[in-house]
């Protein structure tokens, strides 16, 4: 069984330290070509153009949060299909039911291992497609 | 698919440990702006908007603290995000004892991002144990915490770790039954439900113990306690079956765990029992020295009665085995001056003569001995006769020294010991540190929560002070939630170190009361010897250390001054 190939990921988070740790994690570690943004308006603005195969989104983000961002997300043509997971801290059952209610495909729990993110978003990618 | 592991190279790892160490110089400057806003919200009348500017600054600490490792600190601002959060729901002003919780947990704050460092799997360093003091058997603390939970796993982790233990986590159950054949753990800390199957952790450890049995067939089962969210009789059962020592149910309190571990990995081996000798001829002195030594109770001997006390105060015999007839002064005298002191009131003398009069015997009783033997004596006599007597005695002497709700030492008891340690110590030229700490703001905790919880406060602290202590300090509850410290062969700075960590890591502990959490704080004055040279300057002067650190602000320790 073939899955879409997973490369571009958008990656949507405020806070900066935690940028750069999930750039060096998905970039060095997981090889993927990675565009980030600091929050739910930056992302509509550049998604189109960059065009990701998945889309990472923080839950609590000020201004936008993540599942208004989602909503946004899906009113864009392009971004009707796009798997996104939210990250969020303390990662509840029925938190996880409520975000996959809003199409979301998974969440990762905060904090998340810079060695093992990547491979978990792949197994992640694959049930998806699987 | 490739592994996370086998993609890591040197270089990342070393671009990893960078942004940790940026991080960690930003720290400060982080804490220092929240205590900033913080500031504002007191300041402003309406300070709801800086209190939700101040909830989303410590989100993000939350966030990126557990995020680079600082699992402690990204705990505390953890739980002072969802407090603040709840405050902020309610949509009231604050009240005093929200002010004072927030204030305590901005301090913790900045405690711990001075003093811990990152440890992720990412980074590994070894989880803090006590450094100051020499900790030995750390492989008898060890213990094994599988959980698949991350953010459960960690928060479990610290609170254990707290309690002197150290913790390996993991987060699957591969690999577990490969490192309890290389390094078998103290305990087990086992969840069920895993990937594998909503039994798994069961099935898991039954296979570990029936190749522990297959290997060494001498070889005690590994102790195991599970806890898991499932309640069911099935898994019970099943947890029985596989040996479990223990079922916790989620959520888990803490300080069950912790009295179960502590039952369970007793780190204590009884100490063996100790016997003075009193006895002039000496060779007969070495023959039962030898005698006793082969059932494992150690002995001194003294053959000049006259040198008795000393090794009376060094020694700490549970017994003293004394001839009767003795050149110099007859063991009669000798234990009427003994029994004089009150501090041996309670220790139990057994003569030894050739004597078989019967009055004779009597009298001896009636001076103060409480037992006699009559030589020759077998060996297996001895041996047996001594047990039994230093057995009852330590059980009665442990409901006349020791506190009943903590086990610690009582009020009489760690004053004496102080004396004790005074004399001994103007002897040796050595000095000592006595140090007495009082848990702060215990009346709310009682009035909030209820006594039952104010037991449970006093007795985490007892427990945190017996593991972080060495064996050779001496800790006593000297009344209601107050406690003193004597800490041999230490001084003042040394034993302010070795109680600040205590005081960090006490601040830090959950304290789980019928379903909620809180934090507690102690304060505490330290005083020296030689600066203060007598039992009453040293009690008078860490009194009003104590009573400083409380005026300054409480979860402070101060030395005394002159």
């Amino acid at each position: 069984m073939t899955f879409p190939s997973l490369i571009r990921i958008l990656f949507v988070e405020d806070d900066l330290d935690i940028q750069a740790i999930a750039r060096l994690a998905l970039e060095a570690v997981g090889g993927f070509t990675v565009n980030i943004c600091s929050n739910g308006i930056e992302a509509l603005e550049s998604v189109v153009a960059f065009a990701p195969d998945l889309i990472l989104l923080d839950v609590m983000m000020p201004g936008m949060d993540g599942p208004s961002t989602l909503q946004a997300l899906r009113q864009i043509p392009q971004t009707v299909q796009t798997p996104v997971i939210f990250m969020t801290a303390k990662v509840q059952n029925h938190e996880v039911a409520l975000y996959k209610e809003l199409s979301a495909v998974d969440v990762i729990a905060k904090p998340f291992d810079p060695m093992t993110l990547s491979a978990t978003i792949r197994q992640i990618w694959e049930n998806h497609y699987g | 698919m490739a592994e996370g592991g086998s993609l890591e190279t040197p270089n990342i790892r070393e671009q990893f440990l960078s942004l940790c160490q940026a991080y960690t110089q930003e720290l400060p400057q982080r804490i220092a702006s929240i205590e900033k806003i913080w500031q504002h919200v007191l300041e402003e009348t309406d300070g709801q908007e800086a209190l939700v500017h101040l909830h989303h600054l410590i989100h993000k600490l939350a966030g990126s603290g557990a995020t680079f490792g600082f699992t402690s600190l990204g705990d505390i601002a953890h739980a002072l995000e969802s407090f603040i959060g709840s405050i902020i729901d309610q949509g009231k002003p604050l009240t005093v004892e929200q002010h004072q919780q927030i204030d305590t947990l901005i301090i913790a704050l900045g405690e711990v991002a001075i003093d811990c460092s990152p440890t992720t799997a990412a980074f590994p360093v070894q989880p803090q144990a006590s450094p100051r003091l020499p900790q030995s058997e750390l492989s008898e603390r060890l213990i094994f915490l599988v959980e698949d939970d991350f953010d459960q796993a960690q928060a479990m982790m610290l609170q254990v770790n707290y309690f002197g233990y150290t913790v390996r986590v993991f987060s699957q159950l591969a690999g577990l039954r490969e490192a309890v054949a290389t390094t078998p753990p103290a305990a087990i800390l086992m969840d069920i439900m895993f990937f594998e199957g909503g039994l798994a952790g069961i099935e898991a450890i039954a296979a570990i113990q029936q190749e522990r049995r297959q290997h060494f067939p001498a070889a005690k089962p590994i102790p195991v306690l599970f806890m898991s969210v499932r309640d069911d009789l099935v898994a019970r059962i099943q947890s029985v079956r596989a040996r479990g020592e223990a079922y916790f149910t989620k959520p888990i309190d803490v300080g069950q765990l912790i009295d179960k571990l502590d039952m369970l990995v007793s780190h204590h081996a009884p100490e063996p029992y100790r016997v003075l000798i009193v006895e002039d001829d000496s060779t007969l002195a070495a023959y039962y020295a030898l005698s006793l030594q082969q059932a494992g109770i150690l002995s001194v001997v003294v053959t000049d009665s006259m040198q008795v006390m000393s090794p009376l105060i060094e020694f700490k015999p549970d017994l003293i085995l004394m001839d009767v007839y003795m050149t110099g002064c007859n063991g009669l005298e000798l234990a009427a001056v003994i029994r004089q002191q009150e501090a041996y009131i309670s220790i139990p003398i057994t003569f030894l003569s050739a004597e078989t009069n019967l009055d004779k015997q009597m009298d001896a009783m009636s001076m103060g001995g409480d037992d006699f033997l009559t030589k020759p004596i077998h060996p297996q006599h001895l041996i047996a006769a001594v047990r039994t007597r230093v057995q009852r005695s330590r059980v009665l002497r442990s409901f006349m020294v020791r506190d009943s709700l903590t086990g610690l030492f009582n009020h009489t008891k760690i004053k004496e010991q102080l004396s004790i340690e005074v004399m001994r110590s103007d002897r040796d030229g050595t000095g000592f540190s006595f140090a007495m700490l009082d848990i702060d703001n215990f009346k709310r905790v009682n009035d909030v929560y209820g006594h039952l919880a104010g037991d449970r406060v006093i007795k985490s602290l007892s427990r945190l002070l017996k593991q972080r202590l060495r064996k050779t300090d001496f800790i006593g509850r000297y009344g209601g939630e107050e406690f003193a410290v004597i800490l041999p062969g230490t001084d003042s700075l040394t034993a302010l170190q070795v109680l600040e960590e205590i005081r960090v890591g006490f601040s830090q502990v959950r304290q789980q009361f019928g379903g909620t959490e809180f934090f507690v704080t102690f304060s505490c004055g330290i005083a020296a010897f030689p600066q203060f040279r007598d039992t009453a300057r040293l009690n008078d002067a860490a009194d009003r250390a104590l009573y400083r650190a409380k005026h300054e602000g409480r979860n402070k320790i101060l030395l005394a001054e002159d």
